[in-house]
């Protein structure tokens, strides 16, 4: 090998230069610094004002409570909360399994004949597409596919019964009990009639759906005295109009506006976020791994689910976390699919039951006229911020121990 | 365990390609049973592909091709039909660099013989042992078996990974310059052991260590650009070459 040559002039060192040099690495550094700490000072701002705003609001009433329509002292998102924490929960349920499992097929299960190599091509490019798709998209298309499911099952209309009722439903003749509160259900005998005359002490059920006795009493006879008892009694002589109970295990056709629908919609919404960020989890398993196992004579599936799956599980894990919270927040898409509704009282009952969540509280309440509702958004906005910050807590959590 | 006599690998007419590229030539060759068979040569020679090809791993990359005939005992072992997950379970291999699993000690042996076996605790327990023992590293590591993997040393777990590949009984085994990334003294321990397993294995080892093929293997073949230019017992090859290039490559003057 020939031996490098020296050089025989060496270049001047220009002192004057490395100056300016080190002014502009100077300059630039302090921008950087400024523009970090700007992007935090608005973050930090905004939290305080938030907090300034809603702090006071924020008591164990306030969480426990639900909206008021006519009273914001006494208005609060218990709703809202339990509905947020299901319907995300019910979306990541959805989503996770079939976002790893696409993510799995596209890394672990490269196929190699060339139709299905261009079927994982075009799968590939429209997952990256679709990440980039406005969440309001979604919505309309949960609207029509969740919802009115094509129309397919007769036309959905405001507050009438339409649609294919499978299982969970049952209807009941319902009257008001001798307190004036309790509601009280007797099983229909002949489905023909639409009301039905209370005349006699019958086997039904009370508000709670409890299998009683329902007592009769006549007009001019000595009233019960327990509460207890008044609350299984009706008078003889009521009418009663058909009504429908669902239970818990309710289902139908279509969706409707309901929690079901709402966290479907949702995890279309996450699910590319969670398949790219598994295929980035899958891909930063070294192949190393891979062959190990192949080596061993692990078939693909065993390779995947006993190497590469358990080795990429914290940052699939980390990924589906995060797309949890940006579930949590959204609501354009659940604005389209459940209404901007917050009057409901409950968190779900079933799966098809309506919902009411945080984000469009906050909404209902952020532009309210009265002055009060909008302090109680600035109160529920802590609320969600504390649950935003906790998961990616855990994220991090999980991303940290590995 | 697998104390039977080890196949022998016929391999003739054998042409192996990436795409267009042919990176093997018309090997011919026969790998002896219970013999420590080198293959040395420049990098890029095609050294690492035969050895994929000897147990099918290059049915993960999708480019490769070949042709010829590669038979390992009676199993011809290039069929479409044949099974590769049996095969691999007859071939072990063990890789240049250690890649034991994110997993402990204990589950890094025990992940063949789960695959492939219905075994109980106890029998588990016995072949975990057994393998550990004939790797050479039982008593490093038999009080930390729960332990994970890779708190071990590289030479340790280059250690583990022949425990790993030899728990489920395979009856030849490729390594991969399983030394490169050792230091001196964990290399002649897997030196030693690479000695004493050839009484129960056909062993084929790639290395890029002249003293390494001198001492641990019987057989030594040399590849250049993709074909075998001279194959015999390792101390011919060494003290004796017939070729200008082997001569050229075991004393050093090639490149
Ligand atoms: N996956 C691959 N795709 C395309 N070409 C490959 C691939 N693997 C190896 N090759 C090519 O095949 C030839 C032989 O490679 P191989 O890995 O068998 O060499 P080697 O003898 O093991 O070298 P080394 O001693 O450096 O490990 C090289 O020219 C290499 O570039
Ligand atoms: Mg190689």
């Amino acid at each position: 090998m020939e031996p490098t040559p020296t050089p025989s002039v060496t270049p001047p060192l220009s002192l004057e230069r490395l100056a300016s040099r080190r002014l502009s690495d100077r300059i630039f550094y302090l921008l950087c610094l400024g523009i970090a700490c700007s992007s935090v000072a608005i973050l930090v701002l905004l939290l305080v004002a938030i907090g300034y705003q809603g702090a006071s609001s924020l008591t164990p009433t306030f969480l426990s409570s639900s909206h008021d329509p006519e009273n914001p002292d006494a208005a609060g998102m218990y709703p809202a909360l339990v509905g947020s924490l299901i319907l995300c929960l019910l979306c990541a349920l959805v989503a996770l399994p079939v976002g790893v499992g696409s993510a799995i097929f596209l890394e672990e299960f490269r196929p190699r004949g060339r139709a299905l190599r261009w079927v994982h091509g075009f799968v590939q490019l429209n997952i990256a597409n679709l990440a980039g798709v406005p969440s309001v998209v979604y919505g309309l298309l949960g609207l029509t596919v969740f919802v009115y499911m094509f129309q397919w099952f007769g036309k959905l209309e405001q507050n009438s019964i339409s649609g294919l009722d499978l299982w969970g439903v049952e209807r009941y003749y319902q009257f008001l009990a001798l307190d004036e509160r309790s509601a009280i259900f007797i099983p229909i005998e002949n489905p023909a009639e639409p009301t039905f005359q209370f005349s006699e002490s019958l086997a039904g059920l009370d508000g709670q759906l409890r299998p009683i006795q329902v007592q009769a009493w006549e007009p001019g006879q000595r009233r019960p005295l327990s509460a207890e008892a008044l609350a299984r009694t009706v008078r003889v002589g009521e009418i009663g109009g058909v009504v429908e109970i669902h239970r818990w295990y309710y289902f139908r056709l279509p969706f409707g506006p309901s929690l079901l629908a709402g966290s479907l919609t949702l995890a279309l919404v996450i699910l590319p976020i969670i398949v790219i960020a598994s295929q980035e989890a899958l891909r930063a398993v070294p192949n190393s791994l891979r062959e190990a196992a192949a080596g061993m004579g692990a078939t693909r599936w065993q390779m995947t689910q006993q190497v590469t799956l358990p080795a990429a599980l914290p940052g699939i894990l980390t990924g589906g976390i995060l797309a949890m919270g940006r579930a949590i927040g959204e609501a354009a898409p659940i604005f389209v699919v459940l209404g901007g509704n917050i009057g409901k009282r409950t968190g779900p009952e079933h799966l098809l039951d309506s919902c009411v969540t945080m984000p469009i509280l906050i909404f209902s309440w952020a532009d309210h006229p009265v002055e009060r509702y909008r302090q109680l958004a600035a109160a529920a906005i802590i609320v969600l911020v504390v649950l935003l910050l906790l998961m990616n807590a855990t994220a991090i959590f999980i991303r940290g121990r590995r | 365990m697998s104390e039977a006599t080890s196949p022998e690998i016929k391999i003739d007419n054998f042409d192996a390609w990436y795409g267009d590229f042919q990176a093997l030539q018309r090997i011919t060759a026969t790998i002896a049973p219970n013999h420590v068979t080198a293959l040395i040569g420049p990098s890029g020679c095609g050294k690492s592909t035969l050895l994929k090809w000897i147990n099918r791993m290059n049915d993960l990359v999708p480019s490769a091709r070949c042709s010829g005939t590669l038979q390992i005992g009676q199993l011809n072992a290039l069929d479409r039909a044949t099974d590769v997950v049996a095969l691999r379970r007859r071939v072990g291999m063990v890789f240049q660099k250690p890649n034991p699993f994110p997993k402990s000690i204990y589950d890094n042996v025990a992940f063949g013989p789960r695959l492939h076996f219905q075994v109980n605790q106890a029998e588990l327990d016995e072949l975990v042992e057994w393998s550990l023992r004939k790797a050479a590293l039982w008593d490093e590591v038999k009080d930390r078996l729960r332990k994970p993997a890779l708190s071990l040393s590289g030479g340790q777990q280059q250690r583990l990974c022949i425990a790993r590949a030899i728990a489920i009984g395979p009856e030849v085994l490729l390594m991969d310059e399983p030394c490169s990334a050792l230091d001196p003294s964990s290399t002649a321990k897997v030196e030693d052991l690479i000695y004493e397993l050839r009484a129960n294995y056909t062993i084929v080892i790639v290395t890029h260590n002249m003293q390494q093929a001198a001492r641990c293997s019987d057989t030594t073949m040399f590849f250049y650009q993709g074909q075998v230019v001279e194959c015999g017992p390792t101390q011919q090859v060494f003290t004796r070459p017939q070729q200008r290039q082997t001569e050229d490559y075991v004393t050093g003057k090639y490149g």
